[in-house]
């Protein structure tokens, strides 16, 4: 949602093209989590990158700013959807969970740098600046980190 | 995890797969190169989680902690998980047969194991309907470090509990008309050896001394001496009427008459009798007179595999082989009177003079009034011609005590011998 509100936000022009496929990706998804349909999480995502690129797109050539935001938000998107459908047959022990969400948030910094990598390797200079992403994506990730701590804290007290 | 081990894709790997074909894609058709570096991280994902992903290890080892056990009594399910190598995520699963539920301890439940790691879960079921239920069985399902690969097994570990129906308190048991030669806790009405005193009778050569009644010999000027009845055991068949269950949920009246034929097994087995089964249904089953524990064990257990068996055959009581229906044998049957072959087998016993004595487990509390007049009109006659067939047995001689559900067997029986008593009376 975040990033569909970004792409909306920093389009030059069909900002409303933008947020319906936004939305409708965000629906698909709510829907996906709802029914436990892992078919529809990939449209959704689907719906989700194609707000962005025409966002992208509506801004001219090179990579616009955000762009390793908008990467990571939607890689860390995904892997909670899958995580969510999993949690829906069989939830996992309070240790495992603990676990799960810190290799969530390493995944989350491997694919900021690899974005940032990936971006410097193509000679793209994402708008903003990598530092100020950086920090944007390291709040999101310190935010995942908390997460880690109070499910730790859980699993502590449950034994 | 051993052979027998299923292993496909999860969603998250066709996902991610579509995902980044899509996205290079994109990037080439729309020559966005900003769309493959948003597809790297799941590119990246799929290629490391697929390089290092490789096919837990993980023995497995389930125990319970008893296997014979009595309706509402728990039993603890042990399951040790031994990782010869590292599981990220593990799910198991334990197959809760019917008549059991669980307790404590969470079922299905999804671990980490860490390379050389032991696990030991205790899941407590309670068991809340007699049977020969199967605990044990497991489905496993491992999944890789990046959820992208999953292998399942399913593990038949499982061992048959016996739970036994819970017997009921009885005050007292129905009374042959008859007892048999061995000796046992009855009084009969022939005269021997006993406790009971039956009459006197004058001394005869060979008497014992400490027979003789003084006080009676004093008055008459001659020896008397005194008579005792004899105490003897009984035979008892317990007539299983398995061809019709009427059931609501998770009660019916077949497990209502097994649950009663548990307890009068024991009740009179205890009281020295020889008692034998006759489960008359789909599938006939029966068990010839005995006595002592064995024999107990032997009936519970083919109580435990009674079972509803569809069947259209007719079957009458002469398919019965000889020796299971000893003469002068007490044959009590737990009935709902619902299928014509156990009431016209009844009817036929009772023609060939053994002492039956018929409990009906109502079936009543289990049928619902059809809606409309007709259907009340129906339900009424169908009342109706019950009270027929009831009346038909006490015309035969059989009395027919009427078991409602939730009245304690033991009042079920007093009214039985009260029922007798009175024909006794009346003859």
């Amino acid at each position: 949602m975040a990033v569909t509100l970004y792409g909306t936000f920093a389009a030059d022009r069909l900002a409303l093209l933008v947020l319906a496929l936004g939305l409708t990706g965000a629906a698909l998804l709510t829907y996906a989590l709802a029914t436990v349909n892992a078919g529809s999480i990939v449209s959704a995502l689907v719906g989700v990158a194609a707000s962005w690129s025409l966002s992208a797109w509506t801004r001219g050539t090179g990579a616009p700013g955000g762009t390793v935001l908008a990467a990571v938000g939607i890689f860390v998107a995904a892997e909670l959807a899958y995580w969510s459908l999993e949690q829906a047959s069989v939830p996992d022990e309070g240790e495992l969970v603990a676990r799960r969400a810190a290799g969530l948030a390493l995944r989350g910094f491997g694919a900021l740098f690899l974005v940032a990598c990936v971006l410097a390797a193509l000679g793209l200079r994402p708008g903003g600046g990598l530092i100020l992403e950086t920090v944007g994506v390291a709040a999101a990730v310190g935010l995942l980190a908390i997460v880690l701590v109070l499910a730790r804290a859980v699993y502590e007290a449950e034994r | 995890m051993t052979d027998g081990v299923v292993r496909y894709a999860t969603p998250k790997l066709g996902g991610y797969v579509v995902l980044t074909a899509l996205g290079l894609l994109a990037s080439l058709i729309f020559a966005r190169p900003e769309l493959a570096a948003v597809s790297a991280p799941f590119a990246v994902v799929l290629a490391i989680g697929l390089a290092v992903s490789r096919r837990p290890d993980v023995r497995v080892y389930v125990d319970v902690d008893r296997d014979r056990l009595l309706e509402d009594e728990e039993v603890v399910l042990e399951i040790e998980l031994d990782a010869r190598d590292s599981a990220p995520r593990l799910e198991l699963l334990v197959e809760v047969p019917s008549g059991l539920e669980l307790v404590s301890g969470a079922n299905p439940v999804a671990l980490r194991l860490g390379f050389g790691e032991e696990r030991r879960l205790e899941l407590r079921f309670r068991c809340t309907h007699w049977g020969a239920p199967r605990l044990g069985d497991l489905h496993l399902r491992a999944g890789d470090a990046a959820g992208l690969l999953v292998w399942e097994e399913t593990l038949e570990r499982g061992s048959v509990l016996r739970v036994y129906p819970r017997p009921e308190e009885l005050r007292q048991l129905v009374g042959p008309r008859e007892t048999q030669l061995f000796t046992g806790n009855r009084v009969s009405r022939a005269k021997g050896e006993g406790l009971e005193f039956a009459d006197l009778r004058q001394f005869v050569p060979g008497d014992r001394i400490r027979r003789i009644n003084w006080r009676a010999s004093a008055r008459r000027g001659e020896l008397w001496v005194n008579e005792f009845h004899a105490e003897r055991n009984a035979d008892v068949i317990l007539f299983l009427d398995s061809f019709v269950d009427a059931r609501r949920s998770d009660r019916g009246t077949l497990d209502e008459a097994v649950r009663a034929a548990a307890t009068l097994t024991e009740r009179y087995l205890l009281e020295k009798d020889r008692v034998g089964l006759v489960n008359f249904g789909g599938v006939l089953n029966w068990l010839r007179p005995g006595t002592g524990l064995v024999q107990r064990y032997r009936i519970v257990e083919a109580l435990l595999n009674t079972e509803i068996t569809l069947s259209y055959a007719w079957k009458e009581i002469d398919v019965l082989p000889r020796g299971t229906l000893p003469p002068k044998a007490l044959v009590l049957a737990l009935t709902p009177l619902l299928d014509d072959r156990a009431i016209g087998a009844l009817l036929d016993l009772r023609a060939r003079g053994f002492d039956l004595v018929i409990v009906e487990v109502s079936p009543l509390p289990y049928a619902e009034t059809p809606p409309g007049e007709l259907g009340e009109l129906a339900f009424r006659l169908w009342k109706l011609r019950r009270d027929g067939r009831r009346l038909q047995y006490e015309r035969a001689g059989a009395p027919v005590v009427e078991w409602r559900e939730g009245e304690p067997l033991t009042s079920v029986l007093e009214g039985v011998n009260a029922s007798r008593r009175h024909a006794r009376a009346r003859a």
